[in-house]
């Protein structure tokens, strides 16, 4: 498309749907950097290595709002007691500016059909991600920080990952 | 090209902060949802999800997402010793002191542990049924997913759930250990 401005042509290039190479792995190391920046230089922590991640932040937001709104005393890190920690509204809010941005938004249902089984995945996911307190991507950055049980974590991940696709294999060949 | 564009990310990434640090004075909320917003953006483009990578990875060979896992632990090295480099020569006084780790948990009950990889297996075994990791649940909310939504009302739920039930019994749990 074409837009005339007096003296200035400005061609706007259409929006594609490729995925620029090695765009993930781009993302992974800004992940990483944005980790120790968050860390270094706006002291998000302690506890170390809590940059990033979409377990722990929501849950502390999801604590400090019921904390303030309802006056309980649920568990926050200490360093999002008095503030609170907003990673996961900029997940969506960043995703959201993509999406709007590149013409992709728009409501439908996702990858899981079924609603409930959805809404119960979150539940659960959220409880077994708590008891470790992480995600992967938390417990890859602890991982890269020399932490051994955070690579002992991710083996258990992977173990997790190799699991769940041999019992949906299972579950296929039965039906 | 990539080589460029992650000297780019990186000069950028440490620039502004450096910048933001010094000059304009942000507190740790605004702090978390500008990186937020970034990742957010870079995950919606880039598809990303640690534990779709591995699952592609493991199922077709595809190893595309799992080059994000891997970029977190480079990122990660990278990320801290630039920081530590920055903090070192320029005595940058917004930077702590945070150790690179080298033991586990700063845990007493033995009984964490196990529960850690247990926690750890049924969150990778659970989220490939999800289709995603919760960063990425987070991102095809953001999307317009249903399923994504509804994870997220899951998420909040069992949140308190945790705070309510979980975290309770944890504590009689370890106590008797």
């Amino acid at each position: 498309m074409q837009i005339k401005l007096g003296k200035f042509n400005l061609t706007l290039k259409k929006p594609s749907l490729k995925l620029a190479p090695n765009m993930a792995l781009l993302t992974g190391i800004a992940m990483g950097v944005l980790a120790a920046i968050a860390q270094g230089f706006f002291n998000v922590q302690p506890p170390v290595g809590d940059g990033v991640c979409a377990v722990s932040h929501p849950a502390n937001l999801i604590n400090w709002l019921s904390n303030t709104i309802f006056n309980t005393e649920f568990t926050i890190h200490g360093i999002f007691v008095g503030i609170p920690v907003l990673t996961s509204v900029g997940f969506i809010l960043g995703s959201t500016a993509a999406a709007l941005k590149n013409k992709e938004f728009r409501f439908r249902k996702g990858p899981v059909r079924d609603n409930i089984f959805a809404f119960m995945l979150g539940f659960i996911i959220i409880n077994f991600g708590l008891l470790w307190g992480s995600c992967p991507i938390r417990t890859a950055i602890l991982a890269s920080y020399g932490m051994v049980w955070a690579m002992l974590v991710l083996l258990a991940i992977v173990l997790g990952v190799i699991a769940s696709c041999e019992y949906i294999k299972w579950k296929v060949r039965r039906m | 090209m990539f080589l460029i564009a992650l000297a780019v990310l990186l000069v950028l990434a440490f620039g502004i902060s450096w910048l933001l640090a010094t000059y304009v004075p942000i507190n740790i909320g605004v702090a978390t949802l500008i990186v937020g917003l970034v990742l957010g953006y870079m995950g919606q483009r880039s598809r990303f999800c640690t534990i779709s990578g591995l699952r592609d990875f493991y199922l077709v060979k595809d190893s595309y997402r799992l080059k994000g896992l891997i970029g977190i632990i480079i990122g990660g090295i990278i990320g801290f010793n630039l920081v530590k480099v920055i903090s070192g020569e320029f005595e940058f006084p917004g930077v702590p002191d945070f150790p690179m780790l080298s033991q586990g948990l700063e845990v007493e009950p033995i009984i964490l542990l196990p529960l850690s990889i247990i926690g750890a297996f049924g969150m990778a075994f659970f989220s490939v049924m999800a289709e995603g990791c919760p960063f990425r649940q987070h991102v095809m909310a953001g999307e317009g997913y249903l399923s994504g939504i509804l994870y997220l009302f899951g998420l909040l739920l069992g949140v308190i759930f945790f705070d309510v039930v979980i975290t309770p019994f944890l504590q009689v749990f370890t106590i008797a250990f």
